[in-house]
C-alpha cells in the first residue's frame, strides 16, 4: 500500500507503524522511546505528526500509529513545533541534568524554565524502554512504580533485585544515560548491586557478569561448556566462519526458506 | 388491616447514616406485632431514594408517604400511627427551608422535575431479591431481544440515539455496531463500574440498588455483538456493589437467566464480577482491560480500539453502568419513545449526583434539555447559608466550571461542551463564594496528579508544572505571564497526551481560566484571594457591627485564635489563625468575613 509522508509517496506493509514508514524513507521524526527491537512505548510524545485520514486530521505519535492506505502524513507543521517544542520544555523540566534533552532543546530552540526543574540531577524521562528491554529478555527485574507525578522506575521496594543479571540491557537501551553503570576492578555495579565480571576466554578482557551468563545457558538450554565470547571476538569469530555461513546458505535449496 | 409496605433506603450512603439498623428495628417490630403487614417482605432494604443528605429515608406504602433522618427509636412511633394507623408523623416529613412539609415525593420539589429510566427500580425493589426485580419487568426485554435477530438490537440503539453515559457520550448503537461486525471466535461484553469522579456515585447506586437491569442490559448486548462472557468491573471499594452484583449473578444463574441456553434460547452467556483496585485511570477503557488481563492499569494506544482487539486480543464491548442500564428499557419501550425525553442530539435521561453547597443533595435523573439553573434552584433547593452561587463543577476532573452566566444552558452532551465542561460520568458540585477558583483548580490538578498512570510526558509533567503553577499563585508569588504558560501547557495535554484521561485532564483549569480569569489576575496583581481560601493572600476579621458576641466562633476554633467576652465583639488574633474558615461557616450572622491581609 502507499501512504504519503511529507507530500513523498512511500510503500509500506500492512501493520506496519508510520514511523518505521518514515525512517524507511529516509524522514527523520524526533523521538526519544522508540527502539527498533522493543514494543512501542508511545509514552514521550515527540514522535507526534498529523495524519489525514479519511477527510479528518488528528495528531498523534507515529510510533505507534498503523499505516492504512492513502492516508496523509505531515511531520513538520507550526502546529506539531508548537506541541513538540511543548514537550521538549516540560521534558527539560523533567530531566535537566540529560544531554541528550538539552541537545534536542537546543536544536529546536526550547528554553526550559529553571523555576520549574523538578530535580537537577535527573536524566530519567520514563520513556519505559529499560523495562520493556528487562522484560523482553525476561528477567524483569526493574519496573514503573507507583503512578502519576510520582512514578518512577525501580527494582522491587527499591532494594537490590535477586532477579536482577546485571545484563546492563536496561542501561544500553536508555536514550538519557539515566541509568548508572559503572566497571572497575572486574566488577560491574547497577541498581545497587555489583557483579563480578567474567574473563572472555578468547581475549581475556571481563565481559560479561556470571549471572548473565548463567541466564543465557538455561534460557537457550546451551551446553554446560558454553563460556560465551566478548562482542569483540564474537565479531571475529563470525567473520572466520563467513565463507562456511556463505556455503550453507547458497546450499540451502532456493524457495524453501521461510 | 390494610395491605402496608415499608421500603428502607440501605443504599451505601443510608447504610452509614444508620440505615442497617433500621431496617432490623422495623424486621422486629413487624415480625413481633404480627400481621400488620400483608405485603411480603412487609420491610424492604431497598437502594437509594436520591435525598441522600436526609437518610436513612423510610417510605411507606401505599401512602407513599416518605420519612427522612429515621432512627431506629422512631420504629414505634412509625408503627402505631402510620403502619397500624392512617396518621402522618410531622416531624418525619421531609421540611423545605422555609418550612413547608411534604408528604410524599411526589410533592417534593426534589423529585418533581425528575424522569426515571435508568433509575427506574433503585429504591423500589430489594436488590438481593430476584423476584422483585422480575416482577418489575426486568429481563422481559432480554426476552424479546433473545428472539430478535442480532442487527435489530443494534438497529434499536442506534436510533434510540443513545450515547455513552461514562463521559465522552459516544454513540453506544455505533459501538455495538463496530463490535458486531468484528469477525472473531470469542468476543467480550465488558461493563465499567470504575466510577471514581469526585463526589459522584451514580454508577454505584445503580449497581446496587438494581443489579438485575444492569446483567440484562450486558446480556441484551450480548446477544447484539456475540458475545459469550461478559465482565463487571467494579471498584474494590463499592463493597455494596461488588457484594449485590455478584449475588444477582447467581440468582440469575439459578434462574437460567445465565449460564449455558439463557431463558431457553441457545444462546450461552455468563458475567463474571471483576473488583478493581481503585485506580481512577483504569475507568479509561484500555486501561480497564489491561487491569482484567492483570497487567498494569496503563491505557493503551489506540487504534486498536477494543471493538476490534480489547481483552486478552479480542474484540470486547466497553459501556459503562448507567448506559447499560438503559439498554432494556429502550428495547422493551422502544427507541421512539426514548427519543421522545431528552434533546435532538443527547436522547433520554442522565443520572446526576448532585452536590456541594445547596440545601438538597443526593441521586437525582432528569431528561436532558432541563436547564443547570432548575437542577440548582428547584431541585437543590437553592444555595445553602444564603452564599451567593459561583460556579457549577459537572463532569469531575475531566470536566470544568460553569459560571452564573450560563445557567440557563439546556444539559446535554453538546452544550456542556461547548461550556467548557463536559457531561461525564455525572457528578455535579456546586460551589458557593467562599470556593476560589485558583484552589479549585489545584485541586482537580493535585487529585489527577496522583491517578494519572504518569505513562506520558504531557499528562504526568504538565500536571506537575500545573501544580507547581498554581502553588506559587497561592502563595502570591505568580506572574501574569503563568497565565498563558499554564494555558499553553494545557494545549499541549489536550492535543499530544496518550489517552483521555491525559487529553481532558486540563479542563478544570482551562474552564477556570475562561469563566474566572479576573480572579487568578487579582491573585498575582493584587495578591488578593477574596474567598478567603489561600492561606498567603486573605485573612478573616469579624465585622464588629454584626457580631454578637455569642462565642460560637471562638467555640469552634480549633487554633483558640478568637478572642473576646461573651455578648461583646470578639476579635482574630491573625498570629494564632490558621485559616481553616471554620469561623466563618458556624457564625450564625454572617459576621465572619474575608478580607485582605
Amino acid at each position: 500500500m502507499f501512504i504519503t509522508i511529507d507530500g513523498k509517496p512511500c510503500e509500506c506493509a500492512e501493520g506496519e507503524f508510520v514511523l518505521a514508514a518514515a525512517l524507511r524513507n529516509g524522514i527523520d521524526i524526533p523521538r526519544l522511546c522508540h527502539h527498533a527491537a522493543l514494543p512501542n512505548q508511545a509514552s514521550c510524545r515527540l514522535c507526534l505528526v498529523e495524519i489525514m485520514e479519511n477527510g479528518v486530521k488528528h495528531v498523534t505519535a507515529s510510533c505507534s500509529y498503523p499505516v492504512s492506505e492513502g492516508i496523509e502524513v505531515v511531520t513538520r507543521s507550526q502546529e506539531l513545533q508548537k506541541l513538540r517544542s511543548g514537550v521538549l520544555a516540560l521534558l527539560k523540566e523533567r530531566a535537566p541534568a540529560s544531554p541528550e534533552i538539552s541537545a534536542l532543546c537546543e536544536k529546536f530552540g526550547v528554553a526550559g524554565d529553571k523555576r520549574f526543574f523538578r530535580d537537577t540531577n535527573e536524566r530519567c524521562v520514563m520513556c519505559g524502554l529499560c523495562t520493556a528491554a528487562c522484560k523482553l529478555l525476561g528477567a524483569s527485574a526493574i519496573s514503573a512504580a507507583f503512578r502519576g507525578v510520582d512514578k518512577k522506575i525501580s527494582t522491587p521496594f527499591g532494594e537490590m533485585s535477586p532477579a536482577c543479571i546485571g545484563c546492563g540491557a536496561c542501561a544500553r537501551v536508555c536514550p538519557c544515560g539515566a541509568i548508572p553503570l559503572t566497571e572497575s576492578g572486574g566488577a560491574r555495579e547497577i541498581w545497587g548491586k555489583s557483579f563480578e565480571l567474567v574473563r572472555c576466554p578468547a581475549c581475556g578482557k571481563p565481559f560479561a557478569t556470571r549471572e548473565e551468563l548463567a541466564f543465557l545457558a538455561k534460557k537457550f538450554a546451551l551446553p554446560p561448556e558454553f563460556k560465551g565470547l566478548c562482542r569483540e571476538c564474537q565479531r571475529k569469530e563470525t567473520v572466520k566462519k563467513m565463507p562456511e555461513l556463505r556455503n550453507a546458505i547458497a546450499a540451502y535449496p532456493s524457495g524453501s526458506a521461510k | 388491616m390494610p395491605a402496608k409496605s415499608v421500603y428502607i433506603c440501605c443504599d451505601t450512603g443510608c447504610t452509614a447514616a444508620g440505615g442497617g439498623l433500621l431496617a432490623s428495628a422495623f424486621a422486629a417490630k413487624l415480625k413481633n406485632s404480627g400481621a400488620a403487614c400483608d405485603l411480603a417482605p412487609a420491610a424492604k432494604r431497598t437502594g437509594c431514594h436520591g435525598l441522600c443528605e436526609f437518610g436513612p429515608v423510610v417510605r411507606v406504602e401505599p401512602e407513599n408517604i416518605s420519612y427522612y433522618q429515621v432512627r431506629p427509636e422512631d420504629v414505634d412511633e412509625i408503627y402505631e400511627k402510620t403502619i397500624a394507623g392512617d396518621e402522618v408523623i410531622e416531624r418525619l416529613l421531609y421540611k423545605d427551608p422555609f418550612g413547608k412539609q411534604f408528604k410524599t415525593a411526589a410533592e417534593n420539589p426534589f423529585y418533581i422535575p425528575q424522569v426515571k429510566i435508568a433509575l427506574r427500580n433503585v429504591g423500589e425493589i430489594d436488590p438481593l431479591d430476584m423476584e422483585e426485580a422480575v416482577a418489575r419487568g426486568v429481563y422481559q426485554a432480554l426476552a424479546k431481544a433473545l428472539e430478535m435477530p442480532p442487527e435489530d438490537i443494534v438497529d434499536e440503539m442506534e436510533a434510540s440515539g443513545l450515547r455513552g453515559r461514562g463521559g465522552a457520550g459516544f454513540p453506544t448503537g455505533k459501538k455495538w455496531r463496530y463490535c458486531a461486525a468484528s469477525k472473531s471466535d470469542i468476543k467480550y461484553v465488558v461493563c465499567n463500574c470504575d466510577e471514581g469522579d469526585p463526589g459522584a456515585f451514580m454508577d454505584r447506586s445503580i449497581l446496587e440498588g438494581d443489579p438485575h437491569s444492569v446483567l440484562e442490559g450486558i446480556a441484551i448486548a450480548a446477544k447484539a455483538v456475540g458475545a459469550r462472557q461478559g465482565f463487571i468491573y467494579v471498584r474494590d471499594e463499592y463493597e455494596g456493589a461488588v457484594r449485590h452484583a455478584a449475588a444477582a449473578i447467581a440468582a440469575a444463574q439459578a434462574r437460567g437467566v445465565l449460564g449455558r441456553n439463557i431463558l431457553g434460547s441457545d444462546m450461552d452467556f455468563d458475567i463474571k464480577v471483576i473488583r478493581g483496585g481503585g485506580a481512577f485511570v483504569c475507568g479509561e477503557e484500555t486501561a480497564l482491560i489491561n487491569s482484567i488481563e492483570g497487567r498494569t492499569g496503563e491505557p493503551r494506544v489506540k487504534p486498536p480500539y477494543p471493538a476490534s482487539s480489547g481483552l486478552w486480543g479480542k474484540p470486547t464491548l466497553i459501556n459503562n453502568v448507567e448506559t447499560f442500564a438503559n439498554v432494556a428499557a429502550i428495547l422493551h419501550s422502544g427507541a421512539q419513545k426514548f427519543r421522545e425525553i431528552g434533546t435532538r442530539n443527547s436522547p433520554g435521561t442522565k443520572v446526576f449526583c448532585l452536590v456541594g453547597k445547596i440545601r438538597r443533595t443526593g441521586l437525582i435523573e432528569v431528561p436532558m434539555g432541563i436547564t443547570l439553573r432548575r437542577i440548582v434552584y428547584d431541585i437543590g433547593g437553592g444555595m445553602m447559608n444564603s452564599r451567593p452561587f459561583k460556579a457549577i463543577q459537572t463532569g469531575g476532573p475531566s470536566g470544568g466550571c460553569i459560571p452564573e452566566a450560563l445557567l440557563d444552558i439546556e444539559v446535554d452532551f453538546d452544550s456542556l461542551a461547548e461550556a467548557g465542561g463536559m457531561m461525564g460520568s455525572g457528578g455535579m458540585i456546586v460551589m458557593d463564594s467562599c470556593t476560589c477558583m485558583v484552589e479549585f483548580a489545584q485541586y482537580y490538578v493535585k487529585f489527577l496528579s496522583g491517578e494519572s498512570c504518569g505513562k506520558c510526558t504531557p499528562c504526568r509533567e504538565g500536571l506537575r508544572k500545573l501544580d507547581a503553577i498554581l502553588t506559587d499563585i497561592r502563595e502570591g508569588k505568580g506572574r501574569l505571564s503563568d497565565i498563558d504558560l499554564m494555558e499553553d501547557i494545557c494545549q499541549t495535554m489536550r492535543k499530544a497526551s496518550l489517552c483521555g484521561l491525559g487529553k481532558s485532564a486540563p479542563n478544570p483549569v482551562l474552564t477556570a481560566l475562561r469563566h474566572f480569569r479576573a480572579e487568578y489576575v487579582e491573585h498575582v496583581e493584587e495578591k488578593y484571594c477574596r474567598a478567603g481560601v489561600c492561606p498567603s493572600l486573605s485573612a478573616f476579621h469579624i465585622n464588629f457591627d454584626a457580631c454578637t458576641g455569642c462565642s460560637v466562633c471562638a467555640r469552634n476554633c480549633p487554633a483558640a485564635a478568637i478572642e473576646g467576652v461573651k455578648k461583646k465583639p470578639h476579635q482574630i488574633n491573625q498570629s494564632k489563625c490558621v485559616q481553616c474558615g471554620a469561623c466563618r461557616d458556624v457564625c450564625q450572622f454572617n459576621a465572619v468575613t474575608a478580607g485582605r491581609r
